[in-house]
């Protein structure tokens, strides 16, 4: 059974030009050559518990820096928290940013295969699905070229048709339908609306608060990495949307918002 | 053992039942490597070639050795001398080159090991290519002696794992170290019995004996190079270093691991 538990997770990031990357750097401090800048912290999650069953759609809305991505990455186990537990159960299949993890000298073709391997198809699968993958692309005879020479709306295409091939028992999703043009995007939400029906248990990140009641039950509102509202989707939006609220809303707020409000 | 060090330990293993995926990801990088150049692979093959070439006839005559014997031997041991050079140099941006994998697809990290260790090892196999060239003009004495050569290759194909995942690790974290590695090994190199005979030295200045008997490198080689260039097993002390070596980086690797684990990811 496919299911995502987070136990009180911390995620911090040590940022940056501060660090000692090099051990020259650290030999010169050592050696008082340099003085010791101070390695600056970020909190990009803040003691974050939740539970997510098979069978849930779980819709996962805050601003831009409040760590959305960052808890998807944590799912996935690209990053591990510094405190906490994660026990995340069943295949996934992360879809995130698309613009790195191409090989630039390789073809189409031979991305399309890579990323389908590392998503974790078995190579007779991505042989059956090979035309389906490619037809879906609309790359034509562009999968016969290095990807380097592609068009950013390229890359997106060829990931997107790749990734979405995948038969997902978790599927996680940030904010995958942003870019691409008009037609790309009316044919990419029906793939995108079979491969979430295809998955047991998804968790989906995003901007676009209309077509969220649509697919998730569930919404989880994150602000600077702590879960502030975790319940039914229409009314954490509600929440997200009208208030700038001066203090933290809680979910116990929310729950007094939703008695004050007339029903 | 904590959790999360058996989560480590357990996504190590995993990695390695991933085979599918990085046995072909090693081939598609060697592919990609030489898609533009103008020989391909080959390209490996005649850079191997005219080093040979070059040192090989000058040296000999230098040193005053019959190149009869000393192609052969320049030849597998700048064939292996690359191998573990390689391992090092390239293995150290192993997780660096796939720092875009990593952070967009959930996959333990040790198959990007693994894909260096496939790549790495597949550009030596078509430098012994040369190597079977050469011993086959020189007319090398193949017997069943030759056979000693395989624990030998095994042990130099482990160090080419460990290595690979030692300054992987180390590498990620300290972008300089494998700069710095790369600078002292070509310095080992000149005092490394490969563009010289070992017993040249070693009967000329007995006294030097430390500099080729201390040099891990010197035993690496020649477990393989001495049964495949006179059909008779390399000296005892050469397999008991050899073993040492493998002991010490196999603790060493492990502890990159256990020292690291996932958060290597934050170096990146």
């Amino acid at each position: 059974m496919a299911s995502i538990h987070l136990e009180n997770v911390d995620l911090e990031f040590r940022v940056g030009a501060e660090r000692h990357d090099t051990l020259n750097s650290v030999l010169a401090h050592r050696f008082g050559l340099r003085r010791r800048r101070v390695p600056r912290t970020v909190n990009a999650l803040q003691n974050v518990s939740l539970s997510i069953r098979a069978g849930e759609r779980v819709g996962l809305i805050g601003h831009n820096g409040a760590g959305k991505s960052t808890l998807l990455k944590v799912m996935a186990g690209i990053y591990p928290p510094q405190r906490g537990r994660v026990a995340v159960e069943g295949h996934v299949c992360p879809l995130f940013e698309f613009v790195t993890g191409f090989e630039m000298e390789a073809t189409g073709w031979e991305n399309i295969r890579t990323r389908a391997l590392l998503l974790g198809m078995m190579p007779k699968e991505i042989e059956r699905k090979l035309e389906s993958i490619a037809a879906f692309s609309n790359l034509g005879e562009f999968l016969d070229i290095p990807v380097r020479h592609y068009s950013s709306g390229m890359y997106i295409r060829l990931a997107f048709a790749t990734s979405t091939a995948v038969d997902p028992q978790i599927l996680l999703l940030d904010e995958v339908m942003a870019a691409g043009d008009a037609a790309f995007i009316e044919s990419a939400r029906d793939r995108m609306n079979d491969l979430m029906e295809r998955a047991s248990l998804v968790v989906f990140a995003t901007h676009s608060l209309d077509v969220l009641p649509r697919f998730c039950e569930r919404t989880i509102l994150l602000r600077k990495g702590r879960v502030v509202a975790d319940g039914p989707t229409e009314e954490v939006v509600r929440l997200y949307t009208e208030g700038q609220p001066v203090t933290e809303p809680t979910l116990a707020n929310a729950e007094l918002a939703r008695a004050g409000s007339p029903r | 053992m904590s959790e999360q060090l058996q989560t480590t330990f357990r996504d190590v293993l995993r990695s390695v039942r991933l085979w599918h995926i990085w046995v072909r990801l090693g081939f598609l990088d060697l592919r990609m490597r030489f898609r533009r150049s103008a020989v391909g692979p080959g390209w490996i093959f005649v850079n191997l070639a005219v080093l040979v070439v070059a040192i090989g006839f000058i040296y000999a005559n230098l040193l005053g050795q019959d190149p009869r014997d000393f192609i052969p031997y320049l030849t597998i041991g700048l064939i292996l001398w690359n191998y573990l050079t390689n391992s090092i140099v390239e293995g150290g941006s192993a997780f660096v080159n796939c720092e875009g994998y990593i952070k967009q697809i959930g996959l333990p990290i040790y198959v990007y090991l693994l894909r260096a260790f496939v790549s790495v090892g597949l550009t030596t196999l078509i430098t012994m290519c040369a190597f079977v060239i050469v011993a086959l003009y020189y007319r090398l004495p193949i017997t069943t002696g030759t056979l000693f050569a395989l624990p030998g290759l095994a042990m130099i194909t482990t160090t080419s794992l460990l290595l690979i995942t030692i300054f992987a690790h180390l590498n990620t974290r300290f972008r300089d170290i494998a700069h710095m590695a790369q600078v002292l090994l070509q310095v080992l190199f000149y005092v490394t019995p490969v563009i010289f005979p070992a017993d040249l030295l070693l009967r000329r200045r007995p006294n030097l004996a430390y500099v080729v008997q201390l040099n891990p490198m010197y035993h690496l080689i020649e477990v393989v190079r001495r049964p495949l260039l006179t059909g008779a097993p390399a000296d005892w002390h050469s397999y008991a270093a050899a073993s040492v070596i493998l002991i010490v980086l196999g603790v060493g690797a492990t502890m990159v691991i256990a020292v690291f684990q996932r958060r290597i990811v934050f170096a990146l």
